[in-house]
């Protein structure tokens, strides 16, 4: 009968056709609208790194004073502290990590210098974030105590400055330092790049990395967000790097509950220990952050997409109601045919199930129509954001095309849930007479 | 092979009560063709509804092929229906976008029948009025007549014990009207019991039995020894 109920429910379609492709474009432009934001919140929201989010964890201490004033704790730390948890006698792998910018002096003359955005990373920051590399690999962990100038580029970088080729071996100018490449990361673009939210979350990954005590050892040009609460007691950069400013990420990944205890032990010992120097006057329950805690506390997804999802989830509901009232025409409509089937043999429930399956017709038609305008709609927002951010991400996958069509599917049938309730309860009697 | 007993139907509209049915008793056998007749609103076609399970009755007993059919739920009176009863209507009722084909193939679908045994047996009922070569076509592609007889082979189609006809020659001329008459005293004659509802005298008094409604009960209930055919 499955397939009788779909033969009837596209004569029912070819009866109408005006009533139902309004109804199919109305459910058509709300879950294509739905779903473009859907779709948004879904990449930018989701998990960057599902493998390891709940084991990679991010230190925040809270450097506000009461007494002096009252301000957020910053997201990142004082190299100071970031010094300290690097002396922690612990295994668990780390990274202290922050951004910088020099200009880097291309190989080929054909090529003008340029500035490079950098990041500085110890050389677990590639394992614990599942770094592809193309060529080479991470320096080692010898490279990040003896300071040694190695590096890692991006596939872009390489491709721009040595034209594609493995360029593992060579050497690279940066600031007028000398660096040995030592690995060539493949396309990498966590969304949202997770390991620094705090200087744009949807920014393009780094074009270039080395050791992270480099940017301290070499002052290279530090770039990102500094939070000071304390004047620097100097203007050299060793007074900057001894104040109360907080510029550095610090991750460690914690594979297991115990781990996770020992660290936060660790940490609490050490605020109490900072307390009482003076630092640190406000106790806060919660220093260690897993990337989706991470994400949340950041607020990762923007308000304006949350308050989006919240119009687009509007917009289908008015749609909705509009196909509720459609579809309650459109069934109301042909009661006298319902009572004939009635009379033929036809119970309420098969008449529920033919009805139910035309509006999953319906929803079907309209969920595809729809995955047309979420393309474009995904299109569009592409045209709207290039330059702003890396907008190659943004692309309707098999899974949100997938949930798209069910999506209306499901909607249709819902919309049809009241109509098709209204239908069952016709009295065939009553209109056997009156066709 | 129907019988009712003491059958009530009263309709509520708002605070005020309707009496459509009141005591009527009756047993119509196996192979009867019975006209029923009455003035608009005696309640002809709510007797129809009943008999047909379209409708249940507020009070009485009714047996069908000797089972109590009054308090049955909806599954088994769409059950009964589909297997026992056929129906035809004034207006034809025939789904205006099913070819003939197809709207003969309703009952049996919702009876469940393999599509062998379907083919078979609209092909049957299709061939016996005449119109098996028209199966591809549309209703409104028909005359009125033609629609009537499509509407006897769907009723047909799923040979029923007894078919119900309100007024089914109502929207004919005369001599389109004898030929649908004709059909039906032809399937009464093979053993189909009709119980047709008319406003036609000349039907009526022709018929082997007639039974007069008034006000909801019947007036009369006449048998006959012969019927002429129309």
């Amino acid at each position: 009968m499955f397939f009788y109920y779909i033969k009837l429910a596209l004569l029912s379609y070819r009866r109408n056709p005006v009533l139902s492709t309004l109804m199919v474009f109305a459910i058509a432009v709300g879950i294509g609208a739905f779903m473009v934001v859907y779709t948004l919140t879904y990449l930018m929201g989701g998990d960057p790194i599902p493998q390891k989010s709940d084991q990679l964890y991010h230190i925040q201490f809270d450097y506000g004073d009461p007494a002096v004033s009252v301000f957020e704790p910053p997201p990142q730390l004082a190299y100071r502290d970031v010094m300290a948890m690097l002396e922690a006698p612990f295994d668990f792998p780390r990274t202290a990590t922050s951004r910088f910018s020099e200009a880097i002096e291309p190989p080929s003359q054909n090529i003008a210098p340029f500035f490079a955005n950098g990041r500085g990373a110890l050389s677990d920051f590639f394992t614990m974030f599942n770094v592809p590399f193309l060529y080479g690999g991470p320096w080692g962990e010898n490279s990040d105590t003896n300071g040694e100038q190695v590096a890692v580029l991006s596939r872009e970088l390489n491709d721009r400055l040595f034209g594609g080729e493995n360029s593992v071996g060579r050497n690279l100018d940066l600031g007028g330092l000398v660096f040995t490449i030592v690995g060539v990361v493949d396309e990498w673009q966590p969304i949202p790049k997770f390991y620094d939210l705090n200087n744009g979350q949807f920014n393009i990954s780094e074009e270039v990395y080395i050791p992270w005590h480099l940017i301290a050892s070499q002052e290279l040009r530090r770039s990102g967000n500094t939070n000071c609460w304390a004047p620097p007691e100097g203007d050299d950069f060793q007074a900057f790097l001894n104040a109360e400013c907080a510029w550095i990420q610090y991750w460690v990944e914690l594979p297991d509950q115990n781990a996770f205890n020992e660290y936060q032990t660790f940490l609490s010992n050490y605020v109490e220990e900072q307390r009482a120097f003076g630092r640190m006057r406000v106790p806060i329950d919660k220093r260690l952050y897993n990337v989706i805690e991470w994400m949340d506390e950041q607020e990762a997804l923007p308000n304006e997409i949350k308050v989006l999802t919240v119009l687009a989830g509007l917009l289908l509901a008015v749609c909705l109601l509009n196909t509720v009232g459609l579809l309650l025409a459109k069934f109301l409509g042909k009661s006298a045919e319902l009572g004939v089937r009635q009379a033929l043999g036809a119970n309420k429930s098969s008449l529920i199930i033919q009805h139910t399956i035309e509006t999953g017709v319906l929803g079907t038609i309209g969920g595809l129509i729809g995955l047309g305008f979420a393309v474009l709609g995904m299109k569009g927002v592409k045209i709207l954001l290039s330059g702003d951010i890396p907008v190659e991400w943004l692309h309707l996958d098999m899974t949100m095309a997938l949930t798209t069509v069910g999506l209306a599917v499901f909607s249709g049938i819902f919309a049809g849930l009241y109509p098709i309730w209204r239908t069952s309860r016709i009295n065939p009697a009553i209109h056997l007479k009156t066709q | 092979m129907l019988q009712m007993t003491n059958i009530g139907k009263t309709f509520l509209t708002g605070q005020v009560q309707t009496k459509a049915l009141d005591q009527i008793n009756l047993q119509v056998d196996e192979g009867e063709f019975v006209t029923i007749t009455g003035p608009s609103g005696c309640g002809k076609t709510t007797f129809l509804n009943i008999a047909g399970l379209l409708e249940t009755a507020s009070s009485g007993q009714y047996l069908l092929d000797g089972e109590d059919v009054s308090h049955l739920g909806d599954r088994q009176r769409a059950k009964l229906r589909n297997q026992k009863i056929g129906f035809i209507f004034q207006s034809f009722n025939l789904m205006p976008d099913l070819n003939l084909f197809d709207n003969v193939d309703v009952p049996l679908r919702y009876r469940g029948l393999s599509r062998g045994d379907r083919h078979q047996r609209i092909e049957e009922a299709l061939t016996n009025v005449g119109l098996w070569s028209r199966r591809k076509h549309l209703p409104a592609q028909l005359s009125g007549g033609q629609q009537q007889r499509v509407a006897i082979a769907r009723a047909l189609a799923g040979s029923p014990r007894f078919l119900l006809a309100d007024e089914p020659t109502g929207n004919l001329d005369s001599k389109t009207a004898a030929g649908v008459m004709s059909l039906l005293h032809e399937i009464n004659a093979k053993g189909t019991t009709i119980i047709m509802v008319t406003h036609d005298p000349v039907l009526a008094k022709n018929s082997r039995r007639n039974i007069d409604i008034l006000d909801g009960q019947i007036r009369d209930d006449a048998r006959r020894n012969t019927a002429a055919v129309a």
